[in-house]
């Protein structure tokens, strides 16, 4: 497997709060808005003049998905 | 049409790495009338262990839905069975839009899943452990 080293994605999700939502910058580098909900994180996105960010909502603890 | 994708690194302190690898792709939803808006792009996860496609409360709410006017599915999950409320819904994924019943949970800790029912039936999927990549293929029916 890969290291993670040199991927801004996974550091930036890692830094993200839990349980909330990110919005991530077009190339996935860093997150341009954070929001306790999905309208709060359009909002706060459309304030930082992101354009067409992608959005990710962070689970409460990070953790193997079986869902 | 096919669409080759790298999979996705999410933080898992339980993983080489501290990280874990997922098929996972921007998609966004709207409701089934023609030009409804859509919402902001957001991730899913492909999820062939996933009946249905389920996606997070809050963006079926930003869309115009309201969610407990949709008809209870129980679905059942490692942490054993839940409700969600299914509603029908236009899901612009690769190759254009597929309706979909999906459902809708705000107890859904990631923003969607991308099931069998509504995904998986309209596209051949592989999974490439060695290239860490997915391979959509867009199946359209007559």
């Amino acid at each position: 497997m890969p290291a993670a080293a040199n991927d801004p994605r996974l550091e930036a999700l890692r830094t993200a709060p839990l349980n909330s939502w990110v919005a991530l910058s077009e190339d996935e580098t860093k997150i341009v808005a954070v929001g306790a909900t999905y309208d709060e994180v359009v909002k706060n996105s459309e304030m930082a003049g992101a354009s067409d960010p992608i959005l990710i909502k962070t689970p409460k603890d990070w953790a193997s998905f079986s869902l | 049409m096919s669409l080759t994708v790298p999979y996705k690194k999410f933080p898992d302190p339980s993983g080489a790495g501290g990280f874990a690898y997922y098929a996972a792709i921007p998609v966004n939803i709207a409701l089934p009338a023609s030009n409804s808006p859509r919402s902001k792009r957001f991730e899913a996860i492909i999820d062939s262990g996933a009946s249905n496609c389920i996606f997070h409360a809050d963006i079926g709410r930003a869309i115009g839905l309201d969610i407990a006017k949709g008809a209870p599915l129980r679905t059942l999950g490692v942490a054993g069975p839940t409700s969600v409320y299914a509603h029908d819904i236009s899901l612009h994924a690769p190759g254009g839009i597929i309706a979909v019943r999906a459902g809708f949970s705000a107890d859904l800790p990631i923003a969607g899943l991308l099931g069998m029912k509504g995904f998986f039936d309209h596209f051949k999927i592989s999974f490439d452990a060695t290239a860490l990549a997915c391979t959509l293929e867009r199946i359209y029916r007559t």
